[in-house]
């Protein structure tokens, strides 16, 4: 076995331990800036994990959307957040309905449960099932973020935090979805992200503030 | 060829629209790219029925159950640009809701709903179900009031989360079809995974947690309850064409993707399982959207709250099964479309004239706006599935379905639920047209666009429900053939 081999390998083998990691401390951030660092912490780990597969793979397609994933998910879209985050000059804080030590503890168990719910799955069709569970355990991160940050750019990162998950599901079952299928999706999450820009400067203009929670204007 | 003209005029025209700075002009401009977009795809239509089934390259199809919905999308596209042109008055001007951007948009919007009906494939009609959300967010907001950002931001997030759980639900599909046989480039295509559903019944678990999400998903942007609050919010905060679009069509769309996965499913499984989950989320949309249409105070909202309640009657038709319940099921989903379009319309009249469309601060609108009136009693009696319009027929034939299926529990809840509906809309239609008028600020003249974009869906409706005509019932009934 060469050298790159075994690297490709080890990647495979320790990134799931790294996106708990990444979960675990964006649920514990207190600085959305921190979070958006998080975020595109975690993308780079997946853009390894694409690498280390499409090495093995011997796969030019999956060389493509590992370097997409790098460019838009590591770069652009960070960059994009951290931009807006500054132009808000809102105050940094992540403003929470749970405190960080609550919020670590819910993300932990939702791992458990991750854990618990991919087990079936897994054995079914010989599956990684650390992956696997790591893709459920960030979906349901994501879900959490955006029912529990208050905070209309919080909400975007529990978003993107979701897809992430959902990427890295047919990334670990199917080594991804067709080519053109995923620069599609790709294509939406950039314009969504462009979109929700948008809108967020809109609500701090029309509400003069971006506490989403505070929107209850149209009930019933 | 066509195919591939029809889907990209319109993303052609919504970039031209944008250069036209002038409002007159960019509206000029607007109907004759519509124009050209309606010959564009009455082509395809015509070329459709004569052909059967349209190919171009490996991402482009249209089949019987697409041409029945083309025209409705074309229909309806037609009518809510012809009024849209006259609404644009009441808009005051802003960064991004000038007339241009409008027309843009809606082109745009256009454009993501043709490439969710003509795509072949599962994963890019993932991608235009999605992209429809992000075309009609900044319309949803076009007005740029509190209640408008409100409602495009809520609009944007939720859907946006929804759909990401049909993604999953579409990557469940394509790993079962992968483990069963089918060549990764061609897993997501929806006729070789229509012939090769058969023998995915294999992966019967894997399907059935495939189709749990993509109900999820896309039940999301139908507005099944209880996913559901985006919708009254943003039919209710979007200009009144805009409110017709994605109550009639939108809506449409994406209960045609769910469809086209459920034929799937069904298929490889059986159609137990998923007309099971059909009937669930059919029956508790009906069963809330009636009773939240007792408590509405605003009139767009209660428009809203009754597409959710017909939704979930075309949900209940296919869930219910059987040819007849099917056939229904379409029909219904034509005619509510004809029918919304049509109430939405009047409000953009009344909110002119009244400046609000609370309902309890409407009064003696009968003497005020006696057309108007006329217009939306009738909009009302055909909502209501009343003779002699066409939501009558449909109505009756789901009910139909449901008795000779033996479903006698769901057909009395169905007529239960129908009366509470008809009994909410005619306690708020009468409580703004009685009493006396309280000097209404008088708005403007109404223009024959709009009198006439109104008096084609009243035309449709009662076309409908006095006699479906052989060719269109020939078509519902090669939409149906494809689902088969």
């Amino acid at each position: 076995m060469g050298l790159i081999e075994f690297a490709a390998a080890k990647t495979l083998a320790s990134s799931a331990v790294f996106l708990f990691i990444t979960v675990l401390l964006i649920a514990a951030a207190k600085r959305i800036n921190a979070c958006i660092v998080l975020f595109a912490i975690q993308c780079a780990v997946i853009t390894a994990q694409i690498v280390a597969l499409a090495f093995l793979h011997r796969s030019v397609e999956a060389f493509a959307v590992a370097a997409v994933v790098l460019i838009v998910k590591v770069v652009a879209i960070p960059y994009a957040l951290l931009r807006i985050s500054r132009q808000l000059k809102v105050t940094p804080a992540v403003v929470v309905s749970t405190t960080p030590g609550q919020s670590v503890f819910i993300v932990a168990a939702l791992i458990l449960l991750a854990f618990a719910v991919v087990q079936p799955y897994a054995r079914a069709f010989a599956l990684d099932s650390e992956m696997l569970a790591a893709a459920t355990a960030i979906v349901l991160t994501g879900g959490f973020l955006m029912v529990s940050r208050k905070k209309a750019l919080m909400q975007v990162i529990g978003l993107l935090v979701l897809e992430n998950g959902i990427f890295l599901a047919a990334l670990t079952t199917t080594f991804g979805m067709p080519f053109v299928i995923e620069m599609g999706i790709f294509f939406d999450l950039l314009v969504c992200v462009l979109l929700m820009g948008i809108f967020i400067f809109r609500i701090r203009e029309t509400f003069e503030h971006v506490d989403v929670s505070r929107l209850r204007r149209l009930r019933g | 060829m066509i195919l591939l003209f029809a889907l990209m005029f319109p993303l052609a025209s919504a970039f031209v629209l944008l250069a036209f700075r002038n409002a007159d002009a960019a509206a000029r401009a607007a109907l004759a790219a519509g124009a050209v977009e309606v010959l564009l795809l009455a082509t395809c239509a015509w070329k459709l029925r004569v052909a059967g089934v349209l190919e171009q390259g490996r991402y482009l199809r249209a089949d019987g159950l697409t041409l029945f919905f083309l025209i409705n999308l074309a229909l309806i596209f037609a009518v809510v640009l012809v009024y849209s042109t006259g609404y644009l008055r009441h808009v005051p001007g802003g960064r991004f809701s000038s007339p241009r951007w409008f027309y843009a948009l809606l082109f745009l919007f256009l454009f993501t709903m043709l490439a969710a009906y003509l795509s072949s494939n599962l994963g890019v009609l993932w991608i235009a179900i999605e992209a429809t959300t992000l075309a009609s967010a900044l319309l949803v907001g076009f007005y740029n009031t509190e209640g408008a950002v409100e409602a495009g931001w809520k609009y944007l997030i939720m859907c946006t989360v929804g759909i990401a759980f049909a993604l999953f639900g579409t990557i469940a599909l394509y790993l079962a079809a992968v483990r069963g046989g089918v060549p990764a480039a061609r897993a997501l295509d929806w006729t070789a995974l229509m012939a090769a559903s058969p023998g995915l019944s294999a992966a019967r678990d894997l399907l059935k947690l495939a189709f749990v999400f993509v109900i999820v998903g896309y039940g999301t942007k139908i507005g099944f309850v209880p996913m559901h609050s985006w919708l009254p919010d943003a039919h209710a905060e979007a200009p009144a064409p805009i409110s017709a679009m994605l109550s009639a069509v939108l809506l449409n769309c994406a209960m045609y993707a769910l469809l086209r996965m459920e034929a799937i499913t069904s298929h490889a499984i059986g159609s137990s399982f998923s007309h099971t989950l059909l009937l669930a989320f059919g029956c508790l949309s009906l069963l809330a959207a009636v009773f939240l249409m007792i408590v509405q105070r605003d009139l767009k909202r209660l428009l809203a709250y009754s597409s959710i309640e017909h939704m979930g009657i075309v949900a209940l038709g296919v869930g219910i099964g059987g040819p007849l319940g099917l056939f229904g099921a379409l029909l219904h989903a034509f005619n509510h479309s004809l029918a919304k379009t049509l109430l939405f319309f009047t409000t953009g009249k009344v909110r002119d004239t009244f400046g609000t469309l609370r309902i309890d601060r409407i009064r003696g609108m009968a003497r005020v706006l006696p057309y108007t009136s006329i217009v939306l009693i009738l909009g009302g009696v055909a909502l209501a599935g009343l003779p002699p319009f066409g939501l009558f027929v449909s109505e009756f034939a789901i009910l139909t379905s449901a008795f000779s299926g033996s479903h006698y529990l769901l057909a009395v809840f169905m007529l239960i639920a129908f009366s509470i509906g008809f009994g909410a809309l005619f306690y708020h239609l009468q409580r703004m047209l009685s009493g006396e008028p309280q000097a209404p600020r008088g708005g403007l003249k109404i223009l024959a666009s709009e009198t006439g974009a109104i008096c084609v869906c009243g035309f449709g409706l009662l076309v409908l429900g006095l006699h479906v005509p052989p060719v269109f019932q020939s078509m519902v009934n090669n939409a149906m053939a494809v689902l088969k």
